[in-house]
């Protein structure tokens, strides 16, 4: 039987976030926090995001909005008004965990910054998701998504240098800033458990994608060259028999870093389509199998440049082929058996009929009823054995939760209810 | 818990991790105060190690890999060769004194060295286990291998970035491995120890790369499962913006040496861009100011996001005219004292060395390494107002605290530890 213990059951959070944030509160909600997600009378504006369910474009069917705020609980509040603000402090002293994205100074000019929000209850943990955090000169700047892959330095490393640089899909910056975000509330909720108070968590978008320059920084740092993209290779300089290849149907990437070359001309060998390229070169297969020596080859570019254009060539070539003449899942499957590092570059469709993802169990169901539906939702990115993640319900509508939240769990009154509703409030 | 206490401190992590997605999420618990042990050999090192970038100067040199030393700040190194049976007994008897064990080798090498969860668990309930291998522990797939190069296009994003007439080459990095595998892995690893301060129980937790790079691709999953819908790459456009782009701008006249697929290339620094992101008109009337009204601006074609969009390909031709003779600095600030989103796509120069705004807060860390020298090191990608993690110390070099890990933490006695030396179990 599967645990029906959570890692952060006791664990309540305001989520004040918009799409810098939306997946930091959607991994704490899927580990078992209450998440009650703030959202303006009429509905958060990230409701209004598509793709739609069906493409109905309506707010309550935002499969963006589905997608981000799994196992939260939702209630209207007007932020701009004394009487929202005074709702939301209330809510303050109930709670462990506050998840902002304001700019700077947005709420310390309503009365609740962190030091008043310290005031009201010192365990709470406020986390700040910012294009640039909450000092320095850019503090005011506004990012996208965008902005902050561009100012943080990974997208100048995607695409083909003949290009523009690529923006990664998916929104990648807010999915990083929402990870380190949540690394940073874990720590804090871990310092309190030791008997420490709660703290102010302060994550710039810029900085969180920075470490995903990969070498790039470092390259500047200890040989002042500037890594630029790297079209099919995925490296620079590029290395023999790496990167993205075509192949019958699709494409595949190979990463033999490990001089496993006469493993794969055995391969192509074995169906006939390796040439002569054991026998007459030899002495090149030898250089590509030995991973070191390809290293240091590398890093002459002289030398490695007439490898690539005098040795190189026909294996390129009889390679290129040899891909060509295979599906992506034979090559993959097959590469996998023998131990050779290759996989494929899996399209949507492929991932939901992947063997491994179905094996684990990766897609989970969820009801929607309102829909009379059941979605099939991305699953775990990781999987605790006495405290599972796990999607327990659906987003939540607009408001869904004011009753339940208000009346019952603040203690206010039906009847204030009506008015806060009439005035906008809620 | 007083202001200069890190957090994880008193804790103790046994960590055979190697390459990225697992080291990082060791360094944010060695940046934040926990003793990491990490286990390497040179029959089994860190190929981090001698991957590029290294300085010229010591080039071969297996302490002065960049790569590697970013990500293992304030560890401790130790070689153990688990080839042999004396490692694995002081393998176990390190595991037994931590309080975390995390690797993320192919299940078949922890099966081989009987180092798993099943075996340790009912030795010592408190232990936190963490295995993180590339598609599960379970599973028709379970021994496939891959690095996070093979891993970012088998989890779908390399298929959904770049120009539609371009292959899917991906992101140009391995990029699930720096901040999505890592941080996942190290969220669940701080949960499982919230839990265990609270409950005294361990748990095992598995993190599959593949799953966990599966997770981020927003609503492409959704679409496809919901609607029928197979998102495509997109370039640098997305549905609900228009311009949104990356434009070309001025280059400098200064040298500098690129470096790229096809090696070094000196010449002058002339690959700029900014990017430019329009969202409403509000926003697109201040943008247009900026340009300063230029008459095409007031085509009819170009009113309405609609219109923005139906027309993206000539708007982004005309503005790239306008931002073509200005530096994208000056587009940044300009657009952004407008309030319309803008900035640089910066290079690592610009990052490191002009970027006021990195600077002004400090993020690279310069260490002093005993061998490397003097070198920059990512900072810390979260900042806690009472318990601010540090990096302590830089990379360890190879096997640089075995001994003291032998001696003080095993108290293993000198003579021990030098005949492991004679008999290659420290190697």
């Amino acid at each position: 039987m599967e645990s029906e213990l959570t890692a952060l059951g006791d664990i309540r959070v305001l989520d004040l976030a918009d799409e810098k944030g939306l997946y930091c509160t959607k991994l704490l909600a899927d580990l078992g926090a209450d998440v009650i997600k703030i959202e303006k009378p009429g509905g958060d504006p990230t409701r209004f995001i598509g793709p739609f369910y069906h493409d109905e474009r309506d707010p309550q069917k935002s499969l963006y909005w589905f997608q981000f705020n799994t196992n939260k609980r939702s209630v209207t509040l007007n932020m701009e008004t004394s009487d929202g603000r005074e709702i939301l402090k209330k809510l303050v002293k109930t709670a462990d965990v506050m998840v902002e994205t304001y700019p700077p100074g947005y709420l310390d000019d309503r009365g609740l910054g962190y030091t008043a929000l310290k005031e009201m209850n010192p365990k709470l943990i406020l986390a700040s998701i910012t294009p640039f955090g909450q000092t320095g000169p850019y503090c005011d700047y506004k990012a996208t998504d965008m902005v902050a892959q561009a100012m943080g330095g990974i997208m100048y490393l995607a695409g083909f240098q003949e290009d523009p640089p690529n923006l990664l899909y998916g929104s990648q910056a807010y999915h990083m800033a929402s990870v380190h975000a949540t690394c940073g509330i874990q720590t804090a909720l871990y310092v309190r458990e030791l008997g420490g108070d709660g703290q102010h968590v302060d994550v710039s978008m810029q900085e969180s994608v920075a470490i995903a320059q990969e070498t790039a920084i470092q390259t500047y740092d200890l040989r002042r060259e500037i890594r630029q993209r790297t079209g099919y290779s995925g490296l620079v300089p590029a290395h023999p028999g790496m990167g993205t290849f075509e192949c019958k149907d699709g494409y595949v990437n190979i990463f033999m870093f490990t001089g496993q070359w006469l493993e794969l001309l055995e391969w192509m060998e074995s169906e006939g389509m390796a040439g002569d390229l054991k026998e007459k070169h030899h002495d090149v297969v030898d250089k590509l199998n030995d991973y070191l020596a390809i290293f240091v080859l590398v890093m002459d570019p002289e030398a490695y440049g007439r490898f690539l254009k005098e040795e190189y060539p026909p294996f390129d070539e009889h390679l290129r082929a040899f891909l060509k003449s295979h599906t992506k899942e034979e090559l993959y499957n097959g590469a996998q058996q023998r131990r050779l590092q290759l996989s494929m570059v899996s399209t949507i469709e492929d991932l939901l009929g992947n063997p491994q993802l179905k094996a684990l169990g990766y897609f989970v169901d969820v009801k929607h009823d309102e829909l009379g539906d059941i979605l099939s939702y991305p699953g775990a990115p990781y999987h605790l054995s006495e405290t599972p993640w796990r999607i327990r319900k659906r987003a939540p509508l607009i408001g869904e939760h004011n009753e339940e939240i208000y009346e019952k769990e603040l203690g206010l009154l039906n009847t204030e209810l009506m008015d806060l509703k009439e005035k906008g409030v809620i | 818990m007083s202001k200069n206490r890190l957090p994880f401190e008193g804790i103790r992590v046994c960590d055979f991790t190697w390459f990225a997605a697992g080291p990082i999420a060791t360094k944010m618990l060695a940046d934040h105060g926990a003793e990491v042990i990490k286990i390497e050999s040179m029959v089994h090192f860190d190929r981090l190690r001698f991957v590029q970038p290294v300085a010229d100067d010591k080039a071969g040199n297996l302490n002065c890999g960049g790569f590697f030393n970013n990500f293992n700040t304030s560890k401790l190194g130790m070689v153990l060769n688990l080839e042999k049976p004396k490692a694995l007994e002081i393998a176990t008897k390190l595991i037994l004194a931590s309080d975390i064990v995390v690797e993320n080798f192919s299940p078949r090498v922890m099966e081989k060295f009987d180092l798993t969860y099943e075996r340790f668990a009912s030795i010592k309930p408190e232990l936190i286990w963490v295995d993180q291998p590339m598609q599960g522990l379970t599973g028709p797939h379970k021994y496939y291998a891959g690095y996070g190069a093979l891993i970012t296009p088998l989890g779908g994003l390399a298929h959904l970035t770049g120009f539609p007439n371009r292959p899917p080459i991906g992101t140009g990095t391995n990029y699930t491995d720096y901040v999505i595998n890592c941080g996942h892995l190290f969220i669940a690893i701080v949960a499982a120890l919230r839990h265990r301060q609270k409950t005294g129980k361990g748990q095992h937790v598995v993190m599959s790369q593949f799953e966990s790079a599966v997770s981020i691709l927003e609503t492409a999953i959704l679409d496809y499962t919901v609607n029928g819908r197979a998102h495509v790459r997109n370039g640098n456009r997305i549905p609900h913006a228009a311009p949104h782009g990356v434009y070309g701008c001025k280059g400098e006249d200064r040298d500098c040496v690129y470096i790229t697929a096809k090696g070094p290339k000196k010449g002058k620094k002339n690959d700029r861009w900014c990017v430019m992101a329009v969202f409403n008109d509000e926003q697109w009337r201040a943008f247009c100011q900026v340009l300063g009204d230029p008459p095409w601006t007031k085509d009819p074609k170009f009113e309405t996001l609609a219109d923005l969009k139906e027309n993206e390909d000539e708007l982004d031709r005309l503005i790239e005219e306008w931002t073509k003779g200005r530096s994208p600095e000056e587009i940044m600030h300009q657009m952004q004292q407008a309030g319309v989103p803008a900035g640089v796509v910066q290079d690592a120069e610009d990052i490191l060395t002009r970027d006021p705004h990195i600077k002004d807060r400090g993020y690279y860390i310069y260490l002093d390494h005993a061998e490397a020298g003097r070198i920059a090191n990512d900072g810390l990608p979260f900042r806690l107002s009472e318990t601010p993690g540090q990096l302590s110390r830089p990379a360890p070099l190879m096997g640089e605290h075995t001994e003291y890990v032998c001696q003080e933490i095993l108290g293993m006695t000198e003579e021990e530890t030098n005949q492991c030396y004679v008999d290659e179990v420290f190697l």
